[in-house]
Formats: C-alpha cells, structure tokens, sequence
C-alpha cells in the first residue's frame, strides 16, 4: 500500500487547502524566504511521505516537548511534527519498557540514515555518563548509535544544543551539548529555551521542500531562525534609542514598556527570532510581557553574560549606550520638566476658564 | 523467582526504571529509581537568589 503523504494526512485530519496554502505561505515567511516559495514548500509537503522521526529526551526537563505538544489549539504546524511519523518519543508514546525500545530500535535498523532524530536534553559525560540512563544504557550511547545513524538530527532547546541549565556552573555532571558529545552526527541546533516550535516546523519543512538542511551558523544554528539580534528587532528598541529606561519593577517606564535594558535585558547579546516569531502562536514572548531577555539560545547563556537581573557592560554599539545611565536620566528630567510645564499650563488654563465663568 | 524491570516507564516527565520482585504470583520486593540527575540543587548554590526561579523551574 502506498504511504500516506503529508498533505493527504492533513486532509484527513479536516485541514481545508486554503489553511493548507496559508501554513506554506507562513512557513517560507519564517524562513525568510520571497513568497512565491510558498507554491514549491505546497508542490513537496503534498508529494512527500512522512520522515520516521525519534525523539530522545536525555538530560532534560521536558520543556522542549511541552512547547511543542501543549497548544490551545491544534496548529498546522503542531500537526506536521505530529504526522511526521513520530516512531518514539518517551513522554507521549503508549508502550514502555522493552516494547518501548523496540520501536526505536526497529527505526535505526530498518530505516537507517533516511530518518530524522530529535534530540532533547543535554549529554552527562561525567563517570562514564552515569547520571542519565535509559534502559540500562546511557544517554551518550544513545546517541551514538541513534544520531550517528541517522540522516540528520535536530537539537531541539538549549541542552541539546550547548549543554544548557544542566551545563550551568558548576556543570556537576559535565552535560555538553549533542555536537559535542558525538561530532559525527549531523545536526542542527535549535537553542532556546524553551525551543520556538516554528523553527522546528521550519527546519524540517525545509528539508522536505529542498531536500538539504538550512545554512547554518557557526554553532550549527539555522540563520534563518538565529541570524538577527533581538535588540534589532525589539519592539522596545525606539525607548532604547530614546534613552527611556526601566530603572525599578513596577515604575512608571516599566508601566509604560520602556526599555528593559538598565535591569538586565540581554537581548544586545542576543542572536533569535523571538521578536518576529513569538511564542503561543504569536501572542507574545518575554520582552513584550514586560521581562528581560535572559539570552536563553545563546552558548552557555547561565553564566556568559552575566546575572539575569545584571545590566550589560557598556553594549557595543552607539556613542550613547555606554552612557544610557546619564541620558536615561537626563530625558526623564526633560520629561519631567515638560509634564510639570503642561501642568502650569493646564492649570492655568483651567484657572482661565473658571475665571471666565 | 522472577524479577522483571520496566524501563523506561513512558507517558511521565523524566526518566523512571521500576524493577519488581515477584514470588509465586505476587510481589515480594520493588524498586524504583530515577534514572536521571543534573544537580540543580548545586548549580543555584552561590547564585544571585533573583534567578534561581528560572533555573529551577527547569526541573
């Protein structure tokens, strides 16, 4: 019997063409690709048949897996990654135990190097990988033999990707990172934390259109997803550039959605698309709910740049940021002075106007 | 005597291995181990206590 295509999946699962067309659209968009992509993304996703897709949870906590499976409602995208043949997958799967790992070691015998591995949680290296165990095997096995077999792996979230929190000083179980703990595999990191879902609908989106992986960064990051700073697409940013800073929570610029610079935000440092993307379906992400970015898909964020709640040392950039101090101070006083100079006017204006009665 | 062992037990958060004991039909003895430790415990040791929310809620 012929497989079923991902297209006819969607289908059957009552997804009208029309929402069909829009998901490609939104996909090319994400990738940032020109829209007459859209039609090529539709032509492969309606021809393709399902990858067989494992997903290994190591050293982790799960988040990665929430971000993705937790929903107020089913998105396309969310159905892609469920109609993409999810063969294992710990939290969600029915069987346990031997019948468990059977399913995953029938995917690595009977279809190697043509199937996807996601990876979730980082890699212990400490006393032969001891401190995560699944099956009596190690996390590091496990990856051995699942991503050195397969056709590509996503390290989905910051663990997988650089080690992450379990990596965080002092590291007391030597977590690394999947590239580092098996650099044969190829892989591509999705850092985050939690990991966007768009960027991993994206990735294996692009490669079922194009048949190879997107271009990556230094740190094996799609640049699609990683290649612009926060800072630059803040929707804060006109505050920063007019010196209007956060000084305390609850103050008046933190009411106002000032910049969030002066309390910490490392979004300066910071290389994703969660400004343009968001999260929860685009509803919102850290900056816009009013709390610094804490540069979670950044390599080692925890301890690279500081104390979450620790401002930057003097941001590279324009003359005025290594003074946002004084600027910040200086415009709040002109603002003072401006709300106190309306406040004459108005004032005497009122008082014009009783006189007048 | 029979001793048999579930691993992974699925459908939960974290890693989890039961291993039970049975005699002539029933349990005798079972164990349960997490299989899984990262020591957050440690890492927020020393930590400006403003951010051990968002190390530990990585739990």
């Amino acid at each position: 019997m012929k497989e079923e295509s991902l297209f006819d999946s969607l289908l059957r699962r009552g997804v009208s063409r029309r929402d069909f067309m829009k998901f490609c659209t939104s996909m090319a968009a994400t990738l940032a690709l020109p829209s007459a992509f859209s039609a090529q993304i539709a032509e492969a996703l309606e021809k393709k048949q399902k990858p067989y897709v494992v997903w290994l949870e190591l050293s982790d906590c799960a988040g990665d897996s929430e971000a993705i499976l937790r929903s107020s409602r089913p998105t396309i995208g969310q159905l892609v990654l469920d109609v993409i043949s999810l063969e294992y997958h710990e939290t969600i799967m029915a069987p346990s135990g031997h019948n468990a790992e059977k399913s995953l070691h029938d995917v690595v015998k009977n279809h190697k190097g043509k199937y996807i591995a996601i990876v979730e949680g980082a890699i212990p290296m400490k006393d032969g990988g001891v401190y995560c165990t699944i099956a009596g095997r190690t996390a590091l096995e496990i990856a051995k033999e699942v991503c050195g077999n397969a056709m590509a792996t996503l390290a989905v979230g910051s663990c997988a990707s650089f080690g992450g929190v379990a990596a965080a000083k002092p590291n007391p179980t030597q977590c690394v990172g999947l590239k580092e703990a098996v650099p044969s595999a190829t892989v591509v990191n999705l850092p985050g934390c939690p990991v966007n879902p768009e960027n991993v609908t994206a990735t294996v989106v692009h490669f079922l259109t194009f048949g190879t992986l997107p271009a990556l960064d230094k740190n094996h990051r799609p640049l699609f997803a990683y290649g612009k700073r926060i800072h630059d697409n803040c929707e804060r940013r006109p505050h920063f550039d007019a010196g209007q800073f956060v000084q305390k929570w609850g103050d008046e610029g933190h009411r106002l959605g000032w910049c969030l610079y002066e309390v910490g935000c490392k979004g300066p440092q910071s290389y994703m698309n969660c400004p343009t993307i968001r999260f929860n379906e685009g509803t919102s992400w850290p900056v816009m709910a009013g709390h610094p970015c804490f540069a979670c898909g950044m390599p080692q964020s925890w301890d690279a740049l500081g104390p979450i709640y620790s401002r930057l040392p003097n941001v590279p950039g324009a003359s005025y940021q290594a003074t946002a101090d004084k600027v910040g101070v200086a415009v709040v006083g002109a603002a003072a002075a401006g709300v106190a100079a309306h406040a004459i006017i108005r004032a005497s204006t009122s008082k014009g106007k009783q006189e007048n009665k | 005597m029979a001793k048999i062992a579930i691993d992974p037990v699925t459908r939960i958060e974290g890693h989890l291995r039961i291993e039970v004991e049975i005699d002539g039909g029933k349990v005798k003895d079972a164990w349960a181990s997490g299989t899984m430790w990262r020591g957050l415990e440690l890492i927020v040791k020393n930590r400006d206590p403003r951010e051990v929310w968002a190390i530990l809620s990585r739990i």
